[in-house]
C-alpha cells in the first residue's frame, strides 16, 4: 500500500494523473452481482454471466454469443452446441496441397498449416476450404484443446514435426470424441499412430529373451499416470485415500510390465498399403513397415495388430481394485491383441480414479485452478453415472462442470482465489473473437510468427515440450500461492522471458493490424488477422468510458475494477489525434493492449 | 537458519489468513535477512551450473566399459551391436576412446573404476574425453534418489523404503532437483541453497538464473529464479526500448497506467498479486541484466550455434558481468532435451552428445579465458538411468545412472562412486527389472557441491535432511 502511495505521489510530482484521479477506487469489480439465489443452470440473466460463461466453454465471447445464449439459455445452449457440426483439421491440409504452389497459391503443407485451421475452427473465422463456412462447434473444439493438453502428443517429437497430417488427424479425433465416451476416447488415443510414436509403443514387441528386448513401458506408464487414475488412490472428491496419514500408489512395477506386455503386437493400420505404395505390417516386415508418406492413411487410421508380436503367453498383472472385474486385477494369458487391449483399458476405466483425475483436470481446463473437492465431486458423480446409468459420458461430465454453482458463483464465493491465469493463447483467441478479425483470404498465418508461436507464448496446439504438457495440474507458484498451498498449473509458462514475448506478441496484435491497414512488417499479407477496430470507432471518439465497459464485458465478464477502469480512462483521455492516427483507433488499440497485459484480466474469474 | 524456524514462519503466515499474507511477506523477507549470509568479499567467487538432460540418459551407454569382463556383461545385457540395428557399441570403439584415470592418491578418494575395468567414453563425447584426460572432469557413478542405502534383496522384499513411483520421468526428475524424495511437495536444493546465500549477493538480479525452462532445481523457500532466453533479454514495446516501440509516439502516460495497474499488492485476488509481482520482477530484472551485458567485450571463446551452445554462452557472458550484477554467487540451469530413447537411441544419443560436448569445452574454455576455472563448476543430472535391457534400437526407463562434473575445482581424470555389473541375469546391483540400484544418492553427489558452494555443515544438514543417511556426506571430487 505504501509504495502505491510513493509511486502515485511520484506521478503526480511529475504532473502524471493516471494513478492519483485513480486512487481512491476500488480494486474489485463492482458488488450487486448475483450470487446464487437461483439454480445455477438458469440464465444467464445478465450479458456479464453470459459473457463470464462463455468465457469457460467457448474461445471467448462475441456480441452474438452473448445475446443468443441470453435468448436460449444455458441448457439449450449446451444441446445446441453438442449436436453442431464439428469442424476438422485434416481436409483443410488436404485443401491446401491441392492448391497451385506459389506464385498462384501457396500448397506446402507443414506444422504452420496445422496451426491456420486450428486458428479457424478455434477463433471461428471463415474456411476457406469450406467455401468460406464459419465454424460455429465453439465447446467442441475448446473441448478438444482442453483434451490436447492432457492427451499430450507434440510436434516436438523429432518425427512428428514433420507430420501435420498425423497431429491434424489426432486433434480431430480429440474433437470427435469431445462429447462421447471416455472409454471411447481412451482407445482411440491409444491406438492413434501419432501417440503411437510419441510414446513408443507402435511397433512395441513382446519380450523376446533371446535378444534380451523387453516391452516397452512408456506408454503402459503414462496412461495411467497422465491419462486416467494417477499415481494414488483418490477418493470420489480427488483428496488422496491416506492409509496410516500416507497416500496410497495406485500401481507398482509389476502393473507397469502388465500393460507394456498388453501393449505389444501394435503397429501401422494397413490401408492402402502394398508393392506400389508402402510395405504392409506384418509378421515378416514388423519394424521397417507403414508410413513413409506425410498423407497417408496410416497416419490418420487406428493402428492394427499383427499378432506374432503380441505377447499372449504370459499373465498380465493389470489394476487391482476393489470391484475389479479380472480377478486380483490379473488378465490370464491367451488373449489376442485386440481382446487384450479392450479388457485392458475396460480395466482402467473402471477404477475409481479416472472420475474425480478427469474432473479435476477439465475443471482446471476451464474453469478454475482450485476447485473445492464438493465441486470435484459433484463433476466425478457425473462421470461415474450420467443420471441414465452409463459412466464416462463426457455430455454429462460437461454439463456438470458449466453449470455447476461454483463454476458460476465461484468470484463470489471465493473472491480472492477463484479462477485460473489465462493462457496465452486463449487471451489471443479471445482478442480475435471479440475484435471480429479476419483476414482477407481467410487463410491464416498471424499464428505463426517467427520464431514459432510456443516461443512466444510458452504454448501452441499440440507443441508440448513433453508429455506432461505445457505446465502441470499441481504447479504452485512461488510465493503467496505456494504459501497458501493453492494450485496455479498455467503459472508454470509464465517464465520471465514469456512473461516479456507474451507481452509483446498481445502488442503486436493489438497495434499492428486492424481494420484501415497495418503498421508493422509482415510477410503474411492476405493472411495477417485484422482487428475489425472500425467497428467501435465511433463509440472510442465519443465515449471511451463506454468503450471500456464494452471491453470489460467482451474481455472481462464485466468485472473490470473501477480503480482499472478510471486508470485506463486517464489514458484513452491524453491521447490525441494524429495524422495516419486517428484518435478513435488509438484509444481502441492502448485499451487493449492494456487490458489484455493487465493483472485483473489476465486472471480469469 | 534451522528446520524450526523455517516452520515457524509457515505457521505464522497461515496463522495470519489470506488478508494479511502480503504484509506476512515482508516479514518472511526481514526475518530471513536477519538470519543469512553476510556480503561475500571481494574476490569470493562461485558459480554452479546444473545441465539438465531431459528424459533420462542411457549413461551405461555412455561411459562403457572395454576390459574383457566387463564388455562381457554389457553385451550380456546390450546384445545387438549398432551394426545390427541393436544399441551395442563394439569393443574396438569404445577402446579407441579410452579413458585414462589417474591412479589412487594418498588421502583421496577417486581414481580408476571401482570394478577394476577399462571404461571409454561414447564417441560423440570426444571434447568430453579430451577434459577427463586433462584433469577436468570426474566421473561420479551410479547415482540415483535414494531415501537410505539398499540392496538387491531389501529392494525386493520392501524392507527398505525407496521414493515414490521409482523410473517415472516426472517424479524423478522432480527429486532430483529437490533431492527430497521423501517429501513431493519440496523445492529444490538450488533454491534452498539460494535461500541461504541470496543476500551475500549485492546486486537486485536473482542467484538462480534458468537459461531454459522454469524449473523445480532452482525454487527455494524465499528466492525464485530468473528465467531468460540464451538470446538474450528482450524488453517490452509498450515501455518504449522493445522491439515494436517505434509503432506507437511516446508513450509516457502509456508506461504510468501500465505501471498503475502492475503497483505492488494493490490487486484484491492472489492470483492477481502474483501475475502482477512476476512481471514487475520480470521488468526489473532485464533492465539490470541488459545495462550489465551492453557493457561487456564479447567473448574471444567460440561456442557452437546449438541451443546448448547458446545457453553455456549467456551463462559464461552472465558470469562475465557478475561484478556488474553485484553476484558472488551464481547458480544456473541449463537442459537438454530428448534423452528418452525408447527408440531411435543410437542416432539420437549421438545428436545430443556431440552437441553437448562440443558446447561443454567451449563453456570450460570461456570460464579460462575469463579466469575463473576453478570457481565455476558444472554438474550433470537427468530424470534417471536407464535400463539395462532394450526395446529393440533403444531402452527404457532406470533408476541410477553415472553423471559428469566439470571445472578447475574439479579433481578430475577420476571415477568416484561405484560402477555397477552391467550383466543381464544374475546381477545383484539390478532391481529385478532390469533397472540399476543406485549406489551414490543425488544427496550425497548434491551436497559435495554445496559444500565447496560455501554453505556450512549445519546448513548442508538443513537442505538435505536424508544425507545422514549415508556414509560419505562428501564425496570430496571437488577440491
Amino acid at each position: 500500500m505504501q509504495s502505491r502511495v510513493a509511486y502515485c505521489l511520484m506521478l503526480f510530482v511529475l504532473g502524471l494523473p493516471a494513478c492519483a484521479v485513480a486512487q481512491g477506487l476500488s480494486h474489485r469489480p463492482d458488488a450487486g452481482m448475483r450470487s446464487g439465489f437461483e439454480a445455477a443452470d438458469v440464465g444467464p440473466y445478465k450479458d456479464a454471466d453470459a459473457a463470464r460463461f462463455l468465457t469457460q466453454a467457448t474461445f471467448g465471447p462475441t456480441f452474438y454469443d452473448i445475446a443468443h445464449l441470453r435468448a436460449v439459455g444455458y441448457r439449450n445452449w449446451l444441446n445446441e452446441q453438442f449436436a453442431a457440426p464439428v469442424a476438422t483439421q485434416v481436409p483443410y491440409l488436404d485443401w491446401v496441397e491441392g492448391l497451385p504452389p506459389v506464385p498462384d497459391g501457396n500448397n506446402t503443407v507443414t506444422d504452420s498449416t496445422r496451426m491456420e485451421i486450428w486458428s479457424i475452427n478455434s477463433v471461428g473465422t471463415p474456411d476457406p476450404s469450406r467455401g468460406m463456412v464459419i465454424p460455429t462447434d465453439q465447446l467442441r473444439q475448446r473441448m478438444a484443446f482442453a483434451l490436447s493438453e492432457i492427451f499430450v502428443v507434440s510436434s516436438k517429437n523429432g518425427t512428428l514435426t514433420y507430420e501435420p497430417w498425423a497431429l491434424a488427424s489426432y486433434y480431430d479425433m480429440l474433437a470427435a470424441n469431445a462429447f462421447g465416451n471416455f472409454r471411447d476416447l481412451l482407445e482411440d488415443v491409444t491406438l492413434h499412430p501419432a501417440m503411437g510414436i510419441y510414446l513408443t509403443h507402435l511397433a512395441n514387441q513382446k519380450a523376446n529373451s533371446a535378444l534380451n528386448i523387453r516391452p516397452d513401458e512408456n506408454y503402459a506408464r503414462e496412461v495411467l499416470q497422465l491419462f486416467s487414475i494417477g499415481l494414488v488412490q483418490l477418493n470420489t472428491d480427488g483428496s488422496p485415500v491416506l492409509v496410516g496419514g500416507q497416500p496410497v500408489p495406485t500401481y507398482n512395477q509389476a502393473t507397469v510390465t502388465g500393460f507394456a506386455a498388453v501393449f505389444t503386437g501394435w503397429n501401422w493400420n494397413n490401408t492402402g498399403c502394398g508393392p506400389t505404395t508402402y510395405v504392409c505390417c506384418d509378421e515378416n516386415n514388423y519394424s521397417n513397415c507403414g508410413r513413409y508418406d506425410h498423407n497417408i492413411p496410416s497416419w490418420k487410421l487406428p493402428m492394427q495388430p499383427v499378432e506374432a508380436f503380441h505377447d499372449s503367453t504370459s499373465n498380465k498383472q493389470l489394476l487391482d481394485y476393489p470391484g475389479v472385474d479380472l480377478p486380483g486385477g490379473v488378465l490370464p494369458a491367451g488373449g489376442n491383441a485386440t481382446a487384450e487391449l479392450n479388457l485392458a483399458l475396460d480395466n482402467i476405466f473402471e477404477h475409481p480414479n479416472v472420475g474425480p483425475f478427469i474432473a479435476r483436470r477439465l475443471i482446471q481446463r476451464l474453469v478454475t485452478s482450485n476447485p473445492s473437492a464438493a465441486y470435484i465431486q459433484r463433476v466425478a458423480n457425473a462421470f461415474n453415472n450420467n443420471g441414465s446409468g452409463v459412466r464416462g459420458d463426457l455430455k454429462a461430465v460437461l454439463r456438470a462442470i458449466l453449470l455447476d454453482s461454483e463454476a458460476r458463483y465461484g468470484p463470489w464465493q471465493y473472491p480472492s482465489i477463484f479462477g485460473k491465469l489465462r493462457e496465452p493463447l486463449l487471451k489471443n483467441t479471445q482478442l480475435w473473437r471479440a475484435m471480429e478479425a479476419r483476414t482477407e483470404t481467410g487463410r491464416v498465418e498471424t499464428l505463426s510468427p517467427y520464431p514459432g508461436i510456443e516461443d512466444w507464448y510458452g504454448q501452441g496446439p499440440l507443441r508440448s515440450p513433453s508429455v506432461f504438457n505445457f505446465f502441470q495440474p499441481d504447479y504452485r507458484q512461488s510465493g503467496e500461492i505456494s504459501s497458501l498451498a493453492l494450485y496455479s498449473p498455467e503459472f508454470q509458462i509464465l517464465t520471465d522471458s514469456n512473461i516479456v514475448s507474451t507481452n509483446n506478441r498481445l502488442f503486436s496484435l493489438s497495434f499492428c493490424f486492424y481494420s484501415e491497414g497495418e503498421s508493422c512488417w509482415t510477410n503474411g499479407h492476405g493472411a495477417v488477422m485484422k482487428l475489425n477496430t472500425l467497428r467501435d470507432a465511433s463509440l472510442a471518439n465519443s465515449n471511451p468510458g463506454a468503450l471500456l465497459d464494452r471491453y470489460s464485458l467482451l474481455l472481462m465478464s464485466g468485472q473490470m475494477s473501477p480503480f482499472m477502469r478510471q486508470t485506463l480512462l486517464n489514458r484513452l483521455n491524453a491521447l490525441d489525434d494524429e495524422p495516419n492516427r486517428p484518435l478513435s483507433r488509438q484509444r481502441i488499440q492502448h485499451a487493449l493492449y492494456l487490458i489484455l497485459n493487465s493483472p485483473e484480466y489476465s486472471i480469469q474469474k | 537458519m534451522g528446520l524450526n524456524r523455517r516452520r515457524f514462519l509457515r505457521n505464522s503466515i497461515a496463522a495470519l489468513g489470506s488478508a494479511g499474507i502480503c504484509s506476512a511477506f515482508g516479514n518472511l523477507r526481514a526475518l530471513a535477512a536477519a538470519a543469512s549470509h553476510t556480503t561475500f568479499p571481494a574476490g569470493d567467487f562461485k558459480a554452479l551450473v546444473c545441465i539438465f538432460l531431459n528424459g533420462g540418459n542411457d549413461s551405461f551407454n555412455s561411459v562403457v566399459p572395454f576390459s574383457a569382463s566387463q564388455y562381457a556383461d554389457y553385451r550380456s545385457s546390450r546384445s545387438v551391436l549398432i551394426a545390427n540395428g541393436g544399441v551395442a557399441f563394439d569393443q574396438a570403439t569404445i577402446q579407441a576412446n579410452a579413458l585414462l584415470p589417474l591412479a589412487v592418491q594418498p588421502g583421496l578418494p577417486g581414481g580408476p573404476p571401482s570394478d577394476g575395468g577399462s571404461y571409454g567414453f561414447h564417441p560423440a563425447l570426444a571434447e568430453m574425453r579430451q577434459l577427463f584426460n586433462t584433469g577436468k572432469v570426474a566421473i561420479v557413478g551410479n547415482v540415483g534418489t535414494l531415501l537410505h542405502p539398499i540392496t538387491q534383496a531389501e529392494y525386493q522384499a520392501g524392507t527398505v523404503a525407496v521414493p515414490p513411483q521409482l523410473f517415472s520421468h516426472s517424479d524423478q526428475s522432480i527429486y532430483w532437483q529437490s533431492s527430497r524424495p521423501d517429501d513431493a511437495n519440496a523445492n529444490g536444493w538450488g533454491g534452498r541453497m539460494a535461500d541461504r546465500l541470496y543476500t551475500g549477493n549485492t546486486g537486485s538480479v536473482p542467484l538462480c538464473i534458468s537459461l531454459a525452462e522454469n524449473n523445480l532445481f532452482q525454487r527455494g523457500d524465499i528466492v525464485s529464479s530468473y528465467g531468460m532466453s540464451p538470446e538474450g533479454v528482450e524488453k517490452l514495446s509498450y515501455l518504449g526500448d522493445g522491439p515494436e516501440s517505434w509503432v506507437i509516439p511516446p508513450n509516457e502516460d502509456g508506461f504510468a497506467a501500465y505501471n498503475a495497474l502492475l503497483t505492488a499488492d494493490s490487486q484484491e485476488h492472489v492470483f492477481e498479486r502474483s501475475f502482477a509481482n512476476s512481471t514487475r520482477d520480470s521488468i526489473a530484472n532485464y533492465e539490470v541484466i541488459d545495462a550489465a551485458l551492453s557493457t561487456a567485450p564479447a567473448l574471444n571463446t567460440v561456442f557452437p550455434d546449438t541451443r546448448m551452445g547458446s545457453q553455456l554462452k549467456m551463462a559464461a557472458r552472465l558470469i562475465q558481468v557478475r561484478a556488474a550484477l553485484g553476484m558472488s554467487r551464481q547458480i544456473f540451469y541449463v537442459s537438454q532435451g530428448a534423452y528418452d530413447t525408447h527408440n531411435n537411441q543410437v542416432g539420437d544419443q549421438q545428436w545430443n552428445f556431440s552437441q553437448l560436448s562440443q558446447a561443454l569445452k567451449a563453456f570450460y574454455d570461456a570460464t579460462v579465458e575469463l579466469g575463473v576455472a576453478s570457481s565455476v563448476t558444472t554438474f550433470t543430472a537427468s530424470d534417471f538411468g536407464r535400463s539395462l535391457g532394450v526395446n529393440v534400437d533403444g531402452t527404457d526407463h532406470g533408476w541410477g545412472g553415472h553423471h559428469f562434473v566439470m571445472g578447475g575445482a574439479v579433481r578430475g581424470q577420476r571415477f568416484y562412486g561405484a560402477m555397477p555389473s552391467l550383466r543381464y541375469d544374475n546381477n545383484p546391483d539390478e532391481t529385478g527389472f532390469g533397472q540399476i540400484i543406485p549406489t551414490t544418492s543425488v544427496d550425497q553427489y548434491a551436497a559435495t557441491m554445496a559444500a565447496w558452494f560455501g554453505l556450512s555443515a549445519t546448513e548442508i544438514a538443513d537442505i538435505f535432511p536424508s544425507l545422514s543417511e549415508f556414509n560419505q556426506a562428501n564425496l570430496r571430487f571437488l577440491g
